[in-house]
């Protein structure tokens, strides 16, 4: 209080002991909190007495002391109750949070409590948590945390898509650091002088009312003059920016050599490429990296660390078509995948109205296996998604409905009659589905459930083959992109290794919900793997044909089963969620596993075999895969590897990733028809 | 998808796959152990490459990536074959000259193959193990013969003398390379290029075929 030091004010005295009772309550000495509270109401109460008692005249500025003299014993009295409640009464946020943002605090020195310095009107008047102020930042501040990974994803394991975004951009803000443009500098500016004005304005003696005014013009004045020049520059800024961008369209254009007529896919490169340069105007980074690449041509560590900070540059626009075709195939994933598996699906034909019945059966229907762990990597608070669930069913844009209305024009009644009574006899699952695509023909009185899921399993693997496409344009462009961007990235060897960079940042948020679109698509697949893994659970690897000098007889050897080794690393495929890295679980790690257990195996077994002859063929290698496989326990990998059979790359299915992971399919293949008897198991039919 | 395992950076690079079928113990893995002995002498030879072998060769000027793949023999894996071969350039199927059930069993997957792949596939049909003549049970005639029937060739192979199997492989890179070649002229003459993009042959040089992979063959 640098102002008034001659006559010190009562509702100075009466704010310096409030503020130490807020620092005590602060403190959680909440006893000394609660006297120091008593004594400043007390204190008040006793000034004020006395003023009503001596003073008659200066009614009108006294009445504004008073009143904010009887507002500090409100808020005083109301947090000593607070603390006779329950002795540790959380504090109420959102009244508290008015004050933790009161902007005149800094300027004021801290002496004055801010709900009393703030003009009397903005104060709430109820409830108050004095003190609460520096606390009360962080509950806003993690709310989104705490949507992100509380719920236990209830009813449905995956973000609503405008969620999913929302992750994508808090994700990039840490990074970004975005220069602020003239206007919104200004209005900072502004914020700040009010602030200033707002904390002199407390500090004037109720005499000074000319000098109130005379501060008020002269901020507004201040405010306007800035907001002015902060307009002009901002419109010079802007025409010189547009300037740029065209003189960066054309180089754009030069660089495509310009050929007659251009498709829109060329249009779009070139504004992408438009947006790369000037990106480049802005940020330095590109050019420092271009040169160290220059330095050292195809050095993979130095190509690694190049790609893996462009992906970190959240508004370079390699990262912005990332996240935007990210969204957009999280978009097309997420109404097919929400709705639990396997019989409901993908599109709602009948819209909203009986999505809350919907997601209630859905959370019973749902096996519980579905839901491994592995899924987890996104929930959500589940009262959000129940709020957000509803509108995907508009969002989703499938003209399938239309059609069939169209197509069937004498029977639509009848159908929509149908369907109507399937959505209110939902026990049995595929309420609200009718194939989209569905027969033209067909009666719709004769559609029967089965029917109605051979056609739901239809339009699913139309809709995954469509995305599967989508996802290798998409790739596909973003290389391209990147390749625009860094030339000299455009050698083959650092091109793989830009695009394996690309792929793990793109598969990463999406690869829990493509797989689930895959589970749907295989289910039934994963079902017969499931029968024979619940059959076989405990066979031998000699019942699955593995010979018998490929594994010890004595089981108790190890203090496991054989082959477990092979099956620990098979299980880390789950937790990786780039196909490339899931391959190379699959190849590197568990087919090689297979191949040094095996010889050890042997070894044991004839100790006078060379090591030449050691190399299995696949006569050993399938059998071997398949007892691994059935001891992985876990169906989801026959989706998992169909998926990767879509994602796996050209050059690589040729090579030993591509053995390996047909070999597994087959493997798998093999268990699923175990459990039918049409296969039997080859015991001891062995050659 | 353009990227992937193929290197080079100028003139062709053909990229061939080379199934390996035949019934359980007639001596595939044999086969492509001794195919890798002789060309990797001094190298160590990892557990695997007995069921999945890359080699790198030069055949006439022209670089030639030859992958071998081993396929189980046994019946129960047989309905899986599909997966194994569909791409393929070429194929070795591989018999027990004294077993004529093995040949038997050549046959089955000749009428498979080119079935479901036609006459893009290159067929070697390998009579193993010949130093065993005198237990012969599949004599050389009906073999060859056959043979030519269905457009394959024939060979003699034994993988414990090491004879006929350096042949085989380079003989049947040549046919592939043959094949490609007269691909790429009708390819050259205003053909589609979808015509081939289904098969293996990378043309470095070229333009990346835009088949997203394993699309067409797969379904589920």
């Amino acid at each position: 209080m640098a102002t008034a030091d001659s006559s010190v004010k009562p509702l100075q005295i009466a704010m310096k002991m409030a503020k130490v009772a807020i620092q005590l309550d602060g403190g959680n000495k909440h006893k000394e909190a609660y006297c120091e509270y008593l004594r400043t109401i007390n204190y008040i109460s006793h000034a004020l007495l006395e003023e009503a008692g001596t003073q008659k005249e200066r009614e009108m500025v006294v009445a504004v002391e008073e009143e904010r003299m009887l507002r500090l014993a409100e808020q005083c009295l109301e947090r000593a109750k607070s603390f006779i409640g329950k002795s540790m009464a959380p504090t109420d946020v959102s009244v508290s949070a008015s004050f933790a943002c009161s902007p005149g605090q800094s300027e004021t020195h801290q002496t004055a409590v801010p709900p009393v310095t703030t003009a009397a009107n903005t104060v709430p008047s109820s409830r108050t948590a004095v003190g609460e102020g520096h606390k009360t930042t962080s509950p806003a501040k993690s709310s989104h945390r705490r949507v992100l990974s509380d719920g236990g994803g209830e009813l449905s394991p995956f973000l609503p898509p405008e969620i999913f975004q929302k992750l994508q951009t808090i994700k990039s803000q840490d990074t970004n650091k975005r220069e602020l443009t003239p206007i919104e500098q200004a209005s900072r500016l502004n914020q700040k002088l009010k602030a200033n004005y707002e904390a002199r304005l407390a500090r004037l003696t109720p005499g000074q009312a000319c000098q109130k005014t005379s501060l008020t013009l002269s901020l507004q004045r201040q405010m306007m003059e800035n907001l002015i020049i902060a307009k002009a520059r901002q419109d010079a800024l802007q025409r010189k920016m547009e300037e740029r961008r065209l003189r960066l369209q054309e180089e754009a254009n030069r660089r495509f050599a310009a050929s007659g007529t251009v498709t829109a896919e060329e249009q779009e490169q070139r504004t992408l490429y438009t947006n790369v340069l000037e990106y480049e105007q802005d940020n330095d980074w590109p050019k420092q990296w271009k040169a160290k690449i220059k330095e050292n041509p195809d050095n993979v560590t130095v190509v690694l660390h190049l790609v893996s900070y462009l992906l970190s540059q959240s508004d370079h626009p390699v990262v912005k078509l990332l996240k935007k075709h990210q969204y957009r195939i999280y978009n097309r994933l997420y109404p097919l995948v929400s709705k639990g598996l396997p019989q409901s699906h993908a599109l709602p034909l009948r819209a909203s109205c009986s999505t809350h019945n919907l997601l209630h059966l859905e959370t019973q229907r749902k096996p519980s296996k579905t839901v491994s762990s592995c899924d987890q990597s996104f929930s959500t608070d589940s009262s959000l998604s129940h709020d957000l669930h509803t509108n995907y069913d508009y969002v989703d844009v499938e003209e399938p409905h239309m059609e069939v209305t169209v197509d069937l024009e004498n029977s639509f009644e009848d159908l929509e009659q149908f369907l109507t009574q399937l959505d209110w006899a939902p026990p049995d699952g595929s309420t609200d589905n009718t194939g989209s695509d569905s027969e033209k023909t067909c009666d719709p009185l004769i559609l029967d459930e089965s029917h109605i899921q051979g056609l739901e399993l239809r339009a699913l693997k139309e809709h995954l083959k469509a995305i599967v496409k989508d996802i290798h344009i998409a790739v596909e462009q973003l290389l391209s992109l990147c390749l625009l961007s860094f030339e000299s990235l455009n050698t083959a060897s650092s091109k793989d290794l830009c695009l394996a960079s690309i792929e793990e940042a793109f598969f990463m948020p999406l690869w829990s919900a493509l797989v689930a679109l895959f589970r749907k698509v295989n289910w039934e697949r994963e079902q017969a793997f499931e029968e024979s893994m619940k059959l076989y659970k405990d066979v031998s690897p000699g019942d699955v044909g593995v010979p018998l000098k490929l594994f010890p007889q004595n089981p108790g050897m190890q203090g496991s089963f054989p082959y477990d080794y092979a099956v620990q690393e098979l299980k880390l495929l789950f937790k990786h969620s780039c196909p490339q890295r899931k391959l190379e679980c699959i190849a590197v790690a568990t087919v090689n596993h297979i191949c040094v257990c095996a010889e050890e195996y042997r070894c044991l077994h004839e100790a006078e075999s060379t090591p030449r002859t050691a190399a299995i063929g696949a006569d050993d290698l399938l059998p071997i895969l398949s007892f691994v496989a059935l001891r992985c326990q876990c169906p989801q990998l026959v989706s998992e590897c169909a998926a990767l059979e879509e994602f796996i790359h050209e050059g690589y299915l040729i090579g030993e990733e591509g053995y390996c992971l047909t070999s597994m399919q087959s493997a798998l293949a093999y268990v699923e028809s175990l459990h039918t008897g049409e296969t039997r198991l080859p015991g001891d039919t062995l050659r | 998808m353009a990227a992937g395992g193929t290197g080079g950076n100028s003139g062709k690079t053909y990229s061939f796959k080379v199934v390996l079928l035949g019934e359980g113990c007639v001596g595939k893995t044999s086969l492509v152990l001794r195919y890798c002995e002789n060309k990797f002498n001094d190298k160590h030879i990892t557990t695997l490459q007995a069921s999945f072998l890359t080699k790198k060769l030069n055949i006439t000027g022209k670089r030639v990536n030859l992958a071998i793949w081993d396929t189980a023999g046994q019946e129960r894996f047989h309905a899986l074959g599909p997966i194994y071969y569909r791409d393929s350039n070429g194929a070795i199927l591989v018999y027990d000259v004294t077993d004529e059930d093995s040949f038997q069993k050549v046959k089955n997957w000749v009428k498979e193959l080119r079935k479901m792949l036609g006459n893009e596939i290159c067929l070697c049909i390998v009579g193993n193990k010949i130093d065993l003549d005198k237990d012969r049970h599949v004599s050389v005639e009906e073999a060859e013969s056959y043979a030519e029937s269905v457009g394959a060739k024939h060979y003699h192979t034994s993988a414990k003398l090491n004879k006929g199997i350096e042949e085989l492989f380079l003989d049947l890179c040549k046919r592939m390379m043959e094949m490609a070649q007269a691909e790429e002229r009708l390819k050259g003459n205003g053909a589609s290029q979808s015509a081939s993009s289904r098969r293996g042959v990378q043309i470095v040089d070229d333009e990346p075929q835009a088949t997203p992979a394993g699309g067409c063959c797969s379904s589920g």
